[in-house]
């Protein structure tokens, strides 16, 4: 028996539920957990630098990627994921070397890239209809080698954020400081642009592009309004990211409701809860 | 001992703009050095090409007391932290972030924090290592900078406009502190400041810019009318005023 044999032979034994007799529920809900926990670790990251346009404009460039994909007859979710890691780092490339706020960088990349997709869409009729599942996502169709990517991919994040997390904290502070104490800022914001492309492109899978942002901010975003250090700060991000995908996909089986959708409700009203929390604790 | 620091003909130009112009100083070791000089003067831009932060033309080298080329150890004091005042960081984490290898969601290493907490002491700030950074007032958040940059035991420290957002009674606490603790550590130091006051009283030397060099040496002998007139132009009145005032206030408060 294989490895995912044996996993779906676990869940059916330790989880006496008619849910856990389902591969393709197993695999949602392992592809969510490692998902949601990375975006938990990286969204801090995201939150710190500012960068929620820079990953609004990644999702969005999956978008001209995948249009690409399905025009060349290459598997779109490759070109999707190539494309994203080239817009991400072209964005950092650019604006080092540019006076131009970060902003007007990224909208510029933001409305070039879209520019493309509509252009690549219009060119070929009936390929609006293909795109629309990556519009929305869907966890429960995730297959077993693209969850053993999206495994791998959670290896190297965390590697990634425990060789990284208090040096890409003070780069966020201040960089010249960072700079200052032997640190290679700009190296470090590459592999993380880079990175972060890839961890956009399978969050895609699962939530839509529409909505990946919200799932890399909103619980950064709570876990701000919980923690007092900047080690609970990781802690909260993660448990909150997992809560909320477990949640969602929880009621996306219940209610046949679409699991980005729940996802992402989930983790807005954590953040209600936590910024109501906030409001008490500072009074 | 710090480094003494010999700069020739210094060139920086952004898109083609001189921002220094074959700039030719020097550093000498164990100092105080500020450099002076208008907005857009290259104050700032001549500290980042001391840090190595940024392309020049000339040459910038390091010396120690023996005369051969060494390779500074940087403590770096950045006018202020541009960040999101809701952050869940406490002095303490700050400090450990540059520090402390293993990241800080794994636990607090207790000779990191050992490290920390002597430069806490130093710029007497021990008591502030539990809060929040964002709950900082300006005076508090320039003391745990300065600690930032002593924890890497640094034999050149460089800071820039280091009291500009911190009232005088902050200011004095502030200046006050880098002299005891320069008389310990006897590093050289480099101070970008528009604040006359500061330079006088704290600098022993001093390097005026406007894009090219307008005068070097001794603070004494530096600041007078005419090379205040030649660096600030018409506004020198208006800085002289200011930087008597100032220091007018000083010794009234001291009295």
């Amino acid at each position: 028996m294989d490895l995912f044999g044996l996993i779906y032979k676990f869940f059916g034994t330790v989880f006496p539920f008619e849910w856990a007799q389902s591969a393709f529920v197993i695999r949602a809900l392992l592809g969510i957990i490692f998902l949601t926990l990375l975006c938990g670790a990286m969204g801090i990251m995201v939150v710190n630098f500012r960068m929620a346009f820079f990953s609004d404009t990644i999702s969005h460039s999956a978008f001209t990627g995948v249009a690409l994909g399905l025009l060349l007859g290459i598997n779109p979710w490759m070109t999707l994921a190539i494309f994203a890691v080239i817009v991400g780092l072209g964005i950092i490339r650019v604006k080092r070397h540019t006076e131009l706020s970060t902003d007007t960088v990224t909208g510029v990349f933001f409305s070039t890239v879209i520019a493309i997709g509509i252009a690549i869409i219009s060119l070929r009729k009936g390929l609006n209809r293909d795109l629309q599942s990556y519009l929305f996502g869907d966890i429960l169709t995730i297959n077993e080698m693209e969850l053993t990517a999206m495994i791998a991919l959670f290896i190297l994040g965390i590697i990634f954020i425990w060789l990284t997390y208090n040096k890409l904290l003070l780069i966020g502070l201040h960089e010249d400081l960072a700079f200052s104490k032997g640190m290679n800022t700009p190296l470090y914001q590459y592999i993380f642009a880079g990175l972060l492309a890839v961890v956009v492109a399978f969050g895609i899978r699962a939530v839509g592009l529409l909505l990946v942002t919200a799932l890399l901010i909103l619980p950064a975003a709570s876990a701000r309004n919980m923690a007092r250090s900047a080690g609970s700060l990781f802690w909260w991000s993660m448990i909150l990211a997992l809560v909320s995908g477990i949640a969602g996909l929880a009621s996306s089986l219940l209610w046949d409701v679409a699991t980005g959708a729940s996802v992402i409700l989930a983790a807005s009203l954590f953040f209600l809860i936590s910024s109501m929390l906030r409001v008490i604790r500072t009074n | 001992m710090g480094p003494s620091i010999y700069i020739r003909n210094l060139t920086v130009r952004v898109d083609g703009r001189a921002i220094l112009d074959n700039v030719s100083t020097e550093i000498p070791s164990g100092f105080v050095t500020a450099i002076i000089g208008p907005n857009g003067a290259g104050k700032t831009t001549m500290l980042k090409v001391i840090l190595n932060q940024i392309d020049y033309a000339g040459e910038v080298s390091f010396k120690g007391s023996d005369g051969s080329r060494i390779i500074p150890k940087f403590g770096y004091v950045p006018q202020t932290l541009d960040f999101d005042r809701g952050l869940p960081m406490t002095a303490l984490d700050f400090l450990l972030l540059p520090l402390q290898k293993g990241p800080l969601w794994w636990g607090r290493k207790g000779r990191f924090v050992e490290i920390a907490f002597e430069s806490l002491k130093l710029v007497e700030a021990s008591h502030l290592a539990g809060r929040q950074i964002g709950k900082l007032s300006g005076g508090e958040l320039q003391r745990i900078l300065l600690a930032s940059a002593l924890s890497s035991k640094p034999n050149l420290l460089l800071l820039d406009e280091p009291v500009s957002g911190v009232d005088i009674a902050g200011e004095r606490l502030f200046c006050d502190l880098l002299d005891s603790i320069r008389m310990r550590e006897n590093f050289t130091m480099v101070i970008v400041s528009h604040d006359l006051s500061l330079v006088s009283n704290h600098a022993d030397r001093v390097i005026c810019l406007n894009q090219m060099l307008v005068c070097h040496g001794t603070t004494d002998e530096m600041l007078t009318p005419a090379n205040l007139q030649a660096v600030f132009g018409h506004h020198s009145d208006a800085i002289r005023s200011q930087h008597i005032l100032r220091k007018d206030f000083k010794n009234a408060s001291e009295r």
